[in-house]
């Protein structure tokens, strides 16, 4: 009740006269921070000459000029051009950095929906499956991905068929085939008009986004529900068919074909890639399942009961007040399971996909030496990606602050 | 011009600088080991038949008993030692910096290697040369009639490339699919995951033997690469490296003199082949060259056996070997027709 | 007129539909038909999985064998474990001497009896036992398992690592048993109850001056053989390395935490950068690092073996993720807190030490369980680099001749140990998590 007499109490009060250097709050902070600043200093500085002298007693050249240096050695999967003997170091960071992304951005996608998908599974009020989805989130969190990884490389290729007996996923058109040596996909080979399909496919994006909007100021204005899903897939769909069919179909096949010992044409993936995949999908998803799942249930379940309380039926319930208002729990540990998605990538090492840590940072490093360099760019480039997915983070978080608040 | 050589060497220039650095100015490796009282020397990752962890934690393999070799011929116990394994990518610099004494591993001798990497290669201890496997029911049965076929191979090993070298000469077009772990090589090649395999045929022929049904499968008769597999020491100590040479020698000597680990000690108190007699220290004074004990090769003998003890052991058809052939192969006596042969001991 | 009715009317049994089987089955499992499809496809899996595994596990699997030979002359089709068990030693403990096996035990039985009395409910003195478990126990297990020549250090912290271990032994069977610390029972046995607080202290202090130079006597002529670490191995090496690895992560974090919400600027954004550097890239890296650039930054003549750079880089990796985990407990500390701490006039570091540490403390067990799981998993990535840590020895079973080419077996096996571990300590981290937050309420 005193609080506006607060400047005038301060007279009252004789601050201590008598000035000790120590203990004044300011050149206490210099202080530490000065010391902090030195001991870090002094212990870059030792780092710094320690390796200095190693370097020079061993005769180890520094710099970066090796990024310019022909590679001899070659990958087997990748995505740029890139012949061994005349591609470079750098090359191969390149082509380290883009097999890694590669496969986090195909496993993060994975993982995501697949996660999703078990979490609310673990919520089902059947039984029998949320037992099932449970075992799955336990035995899959609590052993090592690293044993996974390998498990499923060695085990994955003896579970299917062998190539006369392959699998075939896209139903008897031979589009896409799966035996052990690995998953065939038909390739598409464009042709000469195909991008007035793809114009077309923007153009009914585009018109689908100005129907729902529209479609949402009406209900606004007017209360009244016009059905958007069916005519927005049915624009999206025959737009483009349309177009593509009057064009002439300009898109041919590369089939994947049993030509001798093998298939030939098309696009093949390795095993190694597979396993990983698939070893990663299924780590992550299993965590993913469960901050799904405590994201719903941190929903209160009263926002449930009232809602189906004013008559929504239940999977709007579910679309339009559940998931809403779990999202912000989600999202956080979601995206950080992206980041670890992209970090235990580099496990590929343990079975030989050529990641950024296994080209680069092992087989790179042993060849060019330059160890500094080396790990100095690995590092930095997960930095990168990690910094640039926790500033996603920001992002949302800020988004969903404005919302609620 | 000297920088590019430095550029292009690249490899090379971290391996040597540290070797010729730290090493050359230290004592020599005899006195070094010595004062330790054990002896470093490095093998790889288990593989079967060169170097192995039995059931109870103990080294086992060919080029184990190459290590036990030395360190009894300098000790005179061949306890006295360590194995080192290190992953195959760190093997020459864990030689050049001195973390080991000595390589004994499946490093196939090469110009390259010799030359570039500031080390020097020893006698071969085994002749080894790729090879493929195929299953019998595919009627293959010489490895140019395997157009198109895909092949299970070894991730970063010289198998790689020479199965490419000789995809391309033969107009094979070979495809190859590269694993990690012979496991899972042979695994998916079991599946079916490949027509063939393709590894050293003294590997392979180890893990055939281990197929459920080996009698399904044949390995080819051609051998498209050599494989000299030899130990290896730092450049520039020819002392030590005496040492390491030497004590094969002896090995392969013994084998052909006849003495073995169970005849030994009658041998030396008994036999009057001045051969032996030289070899065991009994006559003359060729330990004081190398500077160790007179009974060296007694002690490696003795307590390592000769090389063809070790070949039946490991690689032959002893209880904990991989039974490959030795007849008739490189790795037989020069006596009997193969390469393995000492200069004379005297 | 009104009837009363004296007595309760009995509850009625439950519908059928609701208490019999079938009415439980129908409402748990077929309840409409997207859930009746739901339960076929996971009977499905079931089947497939359970008894696939099953039949090749258990029923077609052989226990017993000389060799993988011998494994397929009687069953093509099932597991072999025989190789398994064969190799359970190695598994365990590497190739650390056979006949030296009982220092590995004894050392984990140590660890066990020093921390049981964090379980106890009437033990007092937990923060006490907790940190010497951190601080002493260390060097008793360490020469324990490496063996060798003790220095006089050695012998110092030896020494005060067993009267410590004794003392807690002592003290939480007292505890156990009379709900009464040690110094109390002791003063109470010796019938000083009523001398001086001072007089009671230099009682205390002269048995524990006394028992110190007992042991430290005792221990001068106690000497364990040299087991060099390349021969430790296995889950034995595993649980070394992630368990240094947290212990020290702890006071690292700790640390690092405080810097990071430090109001000094040049400490905060040290520490921020630290923190995220680490927490940005993946633990191979780390690990990579440590083998290649640690031997340039020491200097000359000066070489760390593998195990204390694959130690280091376990810590510093750990400690940075620990860091976040103690951020996150001292954000839940109200601000009241610290400024209640000020009012009373405590410093910062007795703000700190007394007040918001003990709490954040409590709050963040479940996530240090945690963070250890996590690292116990992560440390099988040691074998990428050449260590026979647990995954390392289950590699190599498959290249022992006998058992040439024997792999899934022991990847399995690996796989449910770790499962058997982790799964038990979150179940029970998750306990305590429910425990901490009842007794939070306010």
């Amino acid at each position: 009740m005193a609080v506006s007499d607060g400047p005038k109490k301060t007279e009252h009060i004789k601050p201590i006269e008598k000035f000790e250097f120590f203990q004044d709050e300011r050149v206490r902070s210099v202080f530490y921070q000065l010391l902090t600043a030195a001991i870090v200093g002094w212990a870059v500085w030792y780092l710094i000459s320690t390796t200095a002298h190693n370097l020079e007693v061993r005769g180890m050249s520094s710099g970066f000029g090796f990024l310019n240096v022909e590679a001899g050695f070659d990958t087997d999967f990748k995505l740029v051009e890139y012949v061994p003997g005349i591609g470079t170091y750098g090359d191969i960071f390149i082509i380290g950095v883009l097999n890694t992304l590669y496969i986090s951005a195909l496993a993060i996608v994975a993982s995501t929906v697949l996660g999703f998908a078990i979490g609310v599974l673990r919520l089902s009020s059947n039984w029998l499956v949320s037992k099932v989805a449970l075992a799955y989130v336990e035995i899959f969190r609590n052993t090592p991905l690293l044993i996974q990884i390998i498990f499923w490389y060695t085990g994955i290729f003896s579970l299917l068929p062998k190539i006369r007996q392959s699998y075939d996923l896209s139903g008897g058109t031979e589009f896409v085939l799966l035996n052990n040596r690995g998953l065939y996909m038909a390739w598409p080979v464009p042709g000469d008009l195909l991008w007035m399909t793809g114009v077309a496919f923007i153009v009914a994006v585009i018109a689908v986004v100005i129907f729902r909007r529209w479609n949402r100021k009406r209900q606004d204005a007017t209360g009244q529900v016009f059905p958007t899903f069916m005519p927005s897939a049915a624009l999206i769909i025959f737009l483009p068919g349309i177009v593509f069919a009057i064009t002439g179909s300009p898109l041919g096949w590369d089939l994947p074909k049993l030509e001798g010992f093998n298939f030939v044409g098309g696009a093949t993936v390795p095993p190694a890639f597979l396993a990983l995949l698939v070893a990663l999908s299924i780590y992550h998803a299993a965590h993913l399942a469960e901050s799904v799942r405590a994201g719903i249930l941190s929903v209160n379940r009263g926002q449930r009961d009232a809602a189906l309380a004013i008559g929504l039926r239940q999977n709007r319930v579910f679309s339009l007040v559940v998931i809403p208002q779990a999202m912000p729990a989600i999202v956080p540990p979601m995206i950080s399971l992206w980041m670890n998605v992209v970090k235990n990538s580099s496990l590929a090492i343990a079975i030989g996909y050529p990641d950024l840590v296994a080209v680069f940072m092992q087989t790179s490093l042993n060849q060019a030496g330059r160890a500094i360099e080396i790990v100095g760019m690995t590092m930095a480039f997960y930095m990168f990606v990690s910094l640039t997915i926790s500033g996603l983070l920001n992002i949302y978080n800020k988004r969903v602050q404005l919302v609620e608040r | 011009m000297k920088l590019q050589t430095l550029l292009a060497s690249v490899a090379a220039v971290a391996a040597v600088s540290i070797a010729g650095a730290t090493v050359a100015s230290a004592q020599s490796t005899l006195d070094i080991v010595k004062k330790r009282g054990h002896l470093r020397c490095q093998v790889g990752q288990p593989s079967p038949g060169y170097y192995n962890l039995d059931a109870n934690g103990n080294w086992y393999g060919l080029d184990v008993a190459n290590c036990q070799a030395v360190a009894a011929a300098i000790f005179g116990d061949k306890t006295k030692l360590e194995i080192q394994s290190v992953s195959s990518q760190m093997r020459f610099t864990a030689l050049a910096n001195g973390e080991s004494d000595m390589l004994s591993r499946t490093a196939t001798w090469t110009m390259s290697r010799d030359t570039q990497l500031g080390l020097d290669f020893l006698q071969p201890n085994f002749y080894d040369g790729q090879g493929f496997t195929v299953r019998k029911d595919s009627g293959i049965t010489s490895a140019l009639q395997m157009k198109g076929a895909k092949v299970c191979v070894l991730t970063g090993t010289t198998t790689e490339l020479n199965l490419a070298d000789f995809s391309r000469v033969n107009n094979l077009n070979i495809s190859a699919v590269t694993f990690e772990d012979f496991n899972v090589r042979d695994e998916t090649y079991l599946n079916g995951g490949c027509d063939s395999t393709t590894g050293d045929k003294s590997s392979m022929a180890g893990n055939l033997a281990a197929f459920p049904v080996p009698s399904d499968h044949i390995i080819l008769p051609e051998t498209i690469s050599k494989e000299p597999l030899a130990p290896a020491v730092r450049h520039g100590d020819s002392q030590w490296r005496d040492i390491v040479t030497w004590v094969v020698f002896a090995m392969i000597n013994a084998e052909e003199l006849g003495v073995t680990s169970a005849n030994v000690d009658d041998m030396r108190a008994n036999s009057d082949n001045v051969n032996i007699r030289r070899m065991l220290g009994v006559e003359g004074a060729l330990h004081e060259g190398l500077g160790l004990n007179k009974d060296w090769a007694y002690n490696v003998i003795k307590q390592v056996g000769n090389y063809g003890e070790n070949y039946e052991a490991y690689m032959g058809s002893g209880k904990l070997g991989i039974g490959i052939p030795r007849a008739g192969s490189a790795n037989a006596l020069w006596t009997d027709g193969g390469l393995m042969y000492s200069p004379p001991m005297r | 007129m009104a009837i009363v009715k004296a007595e309760k009317t009995p509850a009625r049994a439950a519908p059928i539909s609701e208490s019999s089987l079938i009415g439980w089955m129908r409402m748990h499992l077929f309840s409409s038909t997207f859930n009746s499809i739901l339960t076929v496809i996971s009977l499905y899996i079931i089947y497939i999985t359970v008894f696939g595994v099953w039949k090749w596990g258990v029923t077609d699997a052989v226990w017993v064998a000389g060799n993988r030979r011998e494994c397929f002359n009687i069953s093509i089709n099932g597991a072999c474990w025989a190789g398994v068990i064969t190799w359970l030693d190695n598994i365990f403990y590497g190739r650390y001497p056979r006949e030296d096996l009982w220092r590995v035990n004894l050392g984990g039985l140590l660890l066990f009896i020093w921390m049981a009395p964090l379980w106890l409910p009437r033990v007092k003195a937990k923060v006490f036992i907790g940190l010497t478990t951190v601080f002493l126990y260390p060097f008793l297990a360490g020469y324990l398992f490496a063996g060798g020549e003790k220095g006089i250090f050695m012998q110092v912290m030896i020494t005060a690592a067993i009267v410590c271990l004794l003392g807690n032994t002592t003290h939480s069977i007292i505890g156990l048993f009379t709900g009464r610390s040690l110094p109390e029972f002791l003063i109470r046995l010796l019938g000083k109850n009523a001398a001086s607080e001072k007089s009671q202290r230099n009682i205390l202090l002269g048995i524990l001056v006394l028992s110190f130079a007992v042991v430290y006597i005792w221990q001068m002529g106690w000497s364990v053989e040299v087991v060099p670490w390349t021969k430790w191995g296995g889950l034995f090496l595993t649980l070394v390395i992630s368990g240094v690895g947290i212990a020290s992560a702890l006071p690292g974090g700790i640390i690092l935490a405080l810097g990071r919400r430090s109001k000094l600027p040049v400490v905060r954004v040290l520490s921020t950068a630290f923190i995220e550097l680490f927490r940005s890239v993946p633990l191979i890296t780390v690990l990579f690092m440590a083998t290649t650039m640690f031997p340039l930054f020491m200097p000359e003549g000066f070489v760390l073996n593998k195990l204390v750079q694959v130690i280091i880089a376990v810590c510093l990796f750990n400690a940075c993720y620990m860091a976040e985990t103690v951020r996150a407990g001292l954000q839940a500390i109200p601000k009241g807190q610290f400024e209640g701490a000020h009012t009373i006039g405590l410093g910062y570091v007795g703000t700190m030490s007394l007040v918001v540490m003990p709490q954040a403390l409590k709050h963040m067990i479940p996530n240090i369980v945690g963070s250890f799981i996590g690292l116990l998993k992560d440390t099988t990535l040691v074998s990428i680099i050449g260590l026979f840590d647990i995954l390392g020895m289950l590699r190599s079973i498959s290249r022992d001749t006998p058992w040439l080419g024997l792999h899934k077996e022991p990847l399995i096996f690996g796989a449910a140990l770790f499962f058997l571990i982790c799964f038990g300590m979150s179940k029970y981290s998750r306990h305590l998590e429910v425990k901490l937050s009842t007794g939070n309420k306010h």
